[in-house]
């Protein structure tokens, strides 16, 4: 073996390939992150300020917010493809359910008349908006 | 051989620890946000940043004290015992509105109301109440009763609108006192007192060296101070109809205003009617799906949404290319967009 400034050749292309390999791991290792980032992703729904409940968008689901003091109040919230939408409501209103799906952090949709919240819950992206006006 | 292998592998996997623990931040300053739908008929969102909730807290606690007093203050709906405010300036008392002691914030929101006034030419006129309670009315009634859903009579409306004299709201500075002088006229200040508070908000907030917040009180987005980090924020601008944002706005002490068609209406006959009255026709306003205007100051940019949509494309544009650094964005009903010349200064690369 030649050694020059202390370090053989040999020495040299191990440390190279030992490099080019951790890189590897750590992109493998940053796939799958990125891949399963979106398994913590939920909606929250918020009654009058209260948390009603917290559902994985990963999972696809009908879920009846029924709210006021006999129940008769309905927001039908569905999750579906990653994304949460109103299908129904039973607000004079009907702004939640004409809104568009939502699935970015901060995107919420809003029933005034019967105070429910349903906001996305995610990690920051490049798409997610701080605020929607 | 093989210990020095070791080493060598050691030493390549702390330099990788060393580069990436040197992209980690320094100072940890947590995002937190908090709403209400208790003020202005609308949902109030504040955004910040802070070292724990407990701060985040008291800042938001305030901050929506704060708006829960102008929402008092500016109401035309509600009366508050012991408060005179813009409800009980509406009242008739035998036959006549009274002249009314009120308070300061009161007071400086209609000059306010008034410079917005000459500003538009006329389109946001706060004294247009008698039209106005006319529509919020009958879209009262036809949102509880689909059924039986109807619009405002156009006679009623005409003569509503012989009504709307702004010069009749006479404001005396030194007393604090307003009066109506037409019996028959009413203030609504649905066009100003939203934007106007949530400027009046953020101002005190930037006196006392609050940084890192961002307000929106129903499409009012007033950023305080970028965030901590020393990035921007990031304002979407909601396309109703898609899942895409007409435009991703980065502001940091600027305000963005935004008046749709689609925030407030109701159905009549299978047809939508929205909120944002012509005062020329005394009907929704047509020809645009959304207006937003970027500007320094909430107030001013909620008056400009607002005349925006009114006016036809051509005068709104020579309007805004008139003013120094306020910018708009215009998107017909067909979805066509147009931009002001330097809208797009502010849009994120």
């Amino acid at each position: 073996m030649k050694e020059r400034n202390g370090i053989s050749k040999v020495h040299l292309r191990n440390d190279v390939v030992m490099i080019i390999l951790l890189l590897v791991l750590a992109g493998a290792g940053a796939l799958y992150l990125f891949a399963f980032r979106g398994s913590g992703d939920t909606v929250n729904v918020t009654v009058d300020g209260e948390l009603y409940g917290v559902y994985a968008l990963s999972e696809p689901r009908v879920e009846e917010i029924r709210t006021g003091e006999d129940g008769s109040r309905l927001n039908r919230l569905v999750i579906r493809d990653g994304k949460a939408y109103v299908e129904s409501a039973s607000c004079p209103d009907g702004i939640c359910a004409a809104h568009r799906p939502v699935f970015r952090r901060g995107e919420s949709i809003v029933c005034l008349p019967h105070r429910v919240v349903i906001t996305v819950v995610t990690e920051q992206r490049a798409d997610s908006p701080d605020i929607v006006a | 051989m093989k210990k020095q292998f070791y080493r060598r592998m050691a030493a390549i996997l702390l330099l990788l620890g060393l580069g990436l623990s040197a992209c980690a931040p320094q100072e940890q300053k947590n995002r937190y946000s908090a709403y209400s739908m208790d003020y202005f008929d609308t949902v109030i969102t504040v955004v910040g940043y802070e070292e724990t909730k407990e701060d985040f807290d008291a800042v938001a606690d305030e901050i929506l004290a704060q708006f829960a007093e102008y929402h008092r203050l500016y109401s035309i709906y509600h009366r508050f015992e012991g408060l005179e405010n813009l409800c009980t300036v509406n009242e008739l008392v035998d036959g006549a509105h009274r002249t009314v002691t009120v308070d300061q914030r009161i007071i400086d929101l209609l000059l306010y109301a008034k410079e917005m006034y000459t500003l538009t030419d006329g389109v946001v006129n706060v004294a247009m109440g008698s039209v106005l309670s006319l529509w919020h009315n009958y879209r009262t009634l036809g949102k509880d009763d689909p059924a039986n859903a109807a619009l405002p009579p156009p006679e009623r409306l005409r003569a509503a609108a012989e009504h709307t004299d702004i010069d009749n709201m006479i404001i005396d500075e030194e007393q604090r006192t307003v009066t109506l002088t037409d019996p028959l006229m009413l203030l609504d200040v649905g066009a100003v007192a939203k934007g106007y508070a949530v400027e009046r908000v953020a101002r005190d907030l930037e006196a006392r060296g609050v940084t890192g917040y961002v307000l929106n009180v129903g499409g009012n987005v007033r950023a305080i101070g970028g965030k901590p980090d020393g990035q921007q924020w990031t304002v979407g601008i909601e396309d109703p109809e898609r899942e895409d944002y007409f435009a991703y706005l980065q502001l940091s002490r600027e305000a963005v205003v935004t008046s749709g068609s689609y925030q407030r209406y109701y159905y009549v006959d299978g047809k939508a009617y929205h909120h944002i009255i012509h005062p020329d026709t005394q009907m929704p306003a047509e020809g645009f799906l959304s207006v937003s205007v970027i500007c320094a100051d909430s107030g001013m940019g909620d008056a400009l949404s607002t005349a925006l949509f009114c006016l036809p494309l051509e005068d709104g544009l020579a309007l805004i290319e008139s003013m120094p650094e306020v910018e708009a964005m215009w998107i017909t009903e067909d979805r066509v967009k147009t931009v002001s010349s330097g809208w797009n200064s502010y849009v994120k690369p």
